[in-house]
This record gives C-alpha cells, sequence and structure tokens, in this order.
C-alpha cells in the first residue's frame, strides 16, 4: 500500500502518468522522446521547429544526462572508495591477472615464432584491444550487472517512474572506479604498443574510428543482456556469457576456423568489434571492411534500442 | 541400535543427496556453468590448434596430440578438481548464516566437503557428455594414456588436488570472520585470478622459463591441473612423479594445520553478522 501511495505521489508531478496508458508504455513512448532528443531516431526529427532551436534543445538534453551521469558516477564511487580494502583487493586482482596474461601471450608467440601469421608485438596489440573495449565498457555500463535484482524485487518501477530514460539508469548508472583507476595506464600501455606497429596517421584515425565502432557494438550487447533480463529474469550468466565469448577476441579471429570465425565475425560481432580495430593500426583493413565495422556498429546498437523497447512492453511489475 | 559409524555416514550420505537435488534447483544457472566452460575450452583448443597447424611440430615439449590432450583434459580436471561449492561459507560466515551450522550435530569441515563431492559428481557427469561431443565436433588427435604408473599417479594427483583445492578455499573463506565485506574480494584474487594462471587452467605452465617453473613449483597451484596433466601424458619420470605426489601431500598436511588454526582463531573473533 506504501508504494502504492508513494507511485501516486510521483504521478502527480509525471505529468504524462496521470494518464491510464499502461506503465512500459509511458516509458517507451519517454524514451523515444529522449532517443529524438538525441538523433537516434532521424524519422521522428520532422517538426515545425527552427532546426538551430532543436540543436539548442538537445545540447541542453546533452548536459542535462552528463550532469545525472556525474552525479551518479559520484554516488558510486563513493561507495567503492567507503570500502578502500575491498577495492585494493579487486585493482590487485585486475592488475594481476592483466600481468599474467601479458606474459603468457609474449612467452607463447616468442616460443611458437609467430601466432597465425602475427609478430609478439602485433597479438599484444591485438588483446590490448581488447582490454580497451572491454575496460572502457565495464566502466561504463556496471550498473548492469546489478540489474536482476531490481527486476525481480519489482524495484524496477521506482526507475520506470523516474523523470529520465530508464536504460539510461540502468545502463550507466553505477560508473566502475576500479575500472576507472586501471583506464589511464592500460590506454598508455596500448599508444606505446600501438606506436611499435609504426602506423601512419591515416591508420590510427581508423583505429580510433573503429575503436568507437566496437565501443557501439558493446554498448548494443549491454543493453541486449539487460533486455533479456526483463524477459527471462536472467542477467549474471547472460553477461558472463557475453564476457567469455568477447574474450575469445583476446587472440585474432584469424585463429579459429570455419564456421566459427564467420560466427565471431558476423552473427556474435566481435571480430568487428575487437580484431577488426587492430588489423586498422596495421594497415590490414580494406575500405569493405571498414563500411562493416561503421555499419554493424549503427545497426546493431539500433536493434538492441529496438529489443529493448519489446522487453519493456513484457516487463510484469511482479513482486513489487 | 544402530552402528554410530553408518549413522554418521547415512548423515552425510543425505547432505550429499540434498546437495545433489540443490544443483537440479537452479537448471539455467549449472546450464550456464557448463556452457562458460566449453567457451573457455574453444578458446584454448583453438588456440593451441593454430599454434600447431604445422604437421609434426613439437613446441615446449609438446606435439600436436599431446597438447589437443591437455586442454580436453582440461575439461576433466577442472570438473573434478576446481568445482566446488566450498565457496558459498564466506557468504555463510558474513551473513552470520554459520550460526545455524555450528548447533547442528554435524561436523561443518564434513560437511562442505560431502558438498564439494556432489558438486564433482555432477559437474564431471556433465563434462564426460561435453568431451564426447566436443571430440565428435573438433575430432582432435587424442593421447591415450596406458602406462598403468602413470594412470595411478595420475589418480592420485588428482585426489590430492582436490584436498589442496577444498582446503585452500576454506582458508580463504575465513577471511569474512575479520573483514565481512572482502569474502568475494578474496575469492576473487586467489580462485578467479591466482589459481586460474597459476594452476595451469589456462595454459601449461612449461611454457613459461625454467626460473619461473621452479618457483611456482614450491607453490600449491601447479599441483592443481598441471601436475595431473604433465602425469597423464607421461611427461614425467617416475622420480619427479613421487617428488610432485611429496610436494602435493605435503602442501595437503601444511594447509590441514593453517585451516585448523585459521578457524579456531576465526571462530573466536566471530560475531555472527545479521543474525
Amino acid at each position: 500500500m506504501k508504494l502504492v501511495s508513494r507511485l501516486s505521489n510521483i504521478r502527480s508531478w509525471v505529468p504524462e502518468v496521470g494518464s491510464q496508458k499502461k506503465m512500459g508504455e509511458i516509458i517507451v513512448s519517454g524514451y523515444r522522446k529522449l532517443l529524438v532528443t538525441f538523433a537516434v531516431l532521424p524519422g521522428k526529427l520532422k517538426t515545425d521547429k527552427p532546426i538551430t532551436e532543436i540543436l539548442i534543445n538537445s545540447y541542453k538534453r546533452v548536459g542535462y544526462y552528463i550532469g545525472i551521469w556525474y552525479m551518479m558516477s559520484k554516488n558510486s564511487f563513493l561507495m567503492v572508495l567507503a570500502q578502500k580494502k575491498v577495492l585494493f583487493i579487486f585493482l590487485l586482482g585486475k592488475v594481476l591477472r592483466f600481468i599474467f596474461f601479458m606474459i603468457f601471450l609474449f612467452f607463447l608467440v616468442k616460443g611458437a615464432g609467430r601466432l597465425s601469421n602475427y609478430t609478439v608485438n602485433q597479438a599484444i596489440f591485438f588483446f590490448l584491444t581488447f582490454m580497451v573495449i572491454d575496460t572502457t565498457s565495464q566502466f561504463f555500463f556496471r550498473e548492469v550487472y546489478r540489474f536482476r535484482p531490481l527486476v525481480v524485487s519489482g524495484d524496477f518501477d521506482l526507475v520506470l517512474t523516474k523523470p529520465i530514460g530508464a536504460l539510461f539508469r540502468v545502463l550507466m548508472g553505477g560508473a566502475d572506479v576500479i575500472d576507472l583507476i586501471t583506464i589511464p595506464p592500460l590506454y598508455a600501455i596500448t599508444i606505446y604498443f600501438g606506436s611499435l606497429l609504426a602506423p601512419n596517421t591515416f591508420q590510427i584515425y581508423l583505429y580510433i574510428a573503429m575503436l568507437m565502432s566496437g565501443l557501439l557494438i558493446a554498448t548494443a550487447f549491454h543493453i541486449i543482456v539487460l533486455s533479456l533480463g526483463i524477459i527471462t529474469l536472467e542477467v549474471d550468466h547472460t553477461i558472463m556469457i557475453y564476457r567469455d565469448v568477447t574474450s575469445m577476441a583476446r587472440f585474432p579471429v584469424d585463429i579459429y576456423k570455419q564456421p566459427l570465425r564467420g560466427v565471431l565475425t558476423y552473427l556474435l560481432p566481435i571480430g568487428i568489434m575487437i580484431t577488426l580495430p587492430a588489423k586498422a593500426i596495421m594497415g590490414l583493413v580494406t575500405p569493405f571492411g571498414i563500411f562493416v565495422s561503421i555499419s554493424f556498429g549503427v545497426l546493431t546498437l539500433y536493434v538492441a534500442v529496438k529489443f529493448w523497447h519489446v522487453a519493456l512492453q513484457k516487463y510484469t511489475s511482479a513482486s513489487s | 541400535m544402530k552402528n554410530p559409524i553408518l549413522k554418521n555416514l547415512s548423515r552425510y550420505l543425505a547432505v550429499f543427496k540434498i546437495s545433489f537435488h540443490h544443483e537440479f534447483a537452479y537448471r539455467v544457472s549449472f546450464v550456464m556453468w557448463r556452457v562458460r566452460n566449453i567457451i573457455q575450452i574453444f578458446v584454448v583448443f583453438f588456440l593451441w590448434d593454430t599454434v600447431f597447424s604445422t604437421q609434426g611440430r613439437v613446441i615446449f615439449g609438446y606435439d600436436r596430440s599431446r597438447m589437443l590432450t591437455y586442454v580436453f583434459g582440461l575439461i576433466i580436471v577442472r570438473a573434478l578438481v576446481l568445482s566446488t561449492k566450498v565457496v558459498d561459507v564466506a557468504g555463510h560466515v558474513s551473513r552470520g548464516e554459520l550460526s545455524n551450522y555450528l548447533v547442528r550435530p554435524i561436523n561443518y569441515f564434513k560437511y562442505w566437503f560431502t558438498r564439494d563431492l556432489s558438486s564433482k559428481f555432477l559437474n564431471i557427469s556433465f563434462a564426460g557428455v561435453e568431451t564426447l561431443i566436443l571430440y565428435i565436433i573438433l575430432r582432435p588427435p587424442f593421447f591415450i594414456q596406458t602406462n598403468p604408473i602413470s594412470i595411478v599417479g595420475f589418480l592420485v594427483s588428482i585426489v590430492l588436488a582436490m584436498l589442496i583445492f577444498f582446503l585452500l578455499l576454506f582458508i580463504v573463506s575465513s577471511v569474512p570472520f575479520w573483514a565481512p565485506e572482502m569474502g568475494w574480494g578474496a575469492h576473487f584474487l586467489v580462485t578467479v585470478i591466482v589459481v586460474e594462471f597459476l594452476s595451469g587452467a589456462l595454459f601449461p605452465l612449461d611454457i613459461l622459463p625454467q626460473s619461473l617453473q621452479s618457483i611456482l613449483s614450491y607453490t600449491p597451484f601447479p599441483y592443481l591441473i598441471f601436475f595431473p596433466l604433465q602425469v597423464y601424458l607421461g611427461k614425467v619420470s617416475t622420480i619427479v612423479l613421487l617428488r610432485g605426489i611429496l610436494v602435493s601431500s605435503v602442501w595437503v598436511i601444511l594447509l590441514w594445520f593453517a585451516m585448523k588454526s585459521v578457524w579456531r582463531r576465526g571462530l573466536k573473533a566471530y560475531q555472527a553478522y545479521g543474525r
């Protein structure tokens, strides 16, 4: 009864919720507006308003969400920093895992001569590119790991009623300070090993662009995991399977045989997400590869957002 | 009047059965855990398959069939040694649930060892089926050990590895006696990072330089996965086999006393938080 009372109070200050629409539909329409603001759904931008006004409003919305993200991240950091011993143990674990794997890769490729025609430095760069995408997405999307209790307990209702996009809240609501600490040295090591491959300026720009595309695919994967969480109530194993599958790209996907290589490149596009950017800096990507990478990034994100909308309509609010 | 030994045994048999059925209560979790294991095996298999793509190549003292047998052996040995329920002990301590068990007429260590055996039985059953399916799909060259000394040595080293891992986890699970919030952190550091890399679960340790291998041989970690598989592959002489079994046994004894000591001190510090 208390919750019903709280929801009624919230309804009074969230105008749209006062109507008879279902909760899921309201959130979907609200989120669509958000997407229009960010111009993710260009078809919805048909409006009589001048473009300058639309742009100013968009910037305001982006600023509004950056402010919220900063606030949520600060809270998340403070929670972790309050337990310094835990922070130290997890940080130590992550650093050790990185060092162990680098040692393993170094001695493996050194002993074997080459790994699928790649030198030691190239093999290490594939691993570092995997780490960059993995750690960056972990930093932004750590909140995904805490989504299941929200759905199972019905507390997701409280997220839905807030005047911000529910997807934004459950995807980016708890940035990980441990990953933030590891990101600067990781980027520095990646730049160092990248420089050993002697790329030209175009290859560097191409690498950064394809890395962004890889991060879009990683974002899409996390949205799909969240959507599956609503439908199946299972998040923990799904996200770990996602991580296991992406960890196959710690090595270039060229080491896998067909049809697995095809599956890893196009069906579960971890090849496009991780191997292709690393190949870009080695000058091994064709114009078709560039086109495929950028297209997959945008397409998978679009499909993931659509899937999220479908999943939201299946949300039953059980246990609330 | 029932024999007290039989009565005691039937008690732990009941724990075994309940624990076994408990696994099936969370079928999706169990299946997902097995799927994750298979994905990890796929990565290691294809990695080594690529390294040994040239016919007749010998690297790090392995030929293609021995290396791919090592990879397949990982499925079986991981199921026997690394599948465990003891990780839940840390949660019992930090949430104060340990109190419920301390008042029961049951030995807490034997209770968890029985649950471990149940988990291992279930995992090895599935691992056997998975090995068969993967063998049919991947058709790797397989090394079959026929030397009875190596087979017996392999079985003995597996039993010792199971004991080492059980005792190691129990010691790690005692961290929440003093720092309740660090239960998962301690397990993450020891089981997910250190054991995964230093036990040979990801790669055979003999790809490392000899100096590093020598240092590692004095720790308990290589005796969990790497040593039993080396024995199965016949890569160790009888002297090295006996030395390995001796070192494993010493570790079992040391860890046993360490565990007893840590738990005695831990129970004095235990405050049953949350109860």
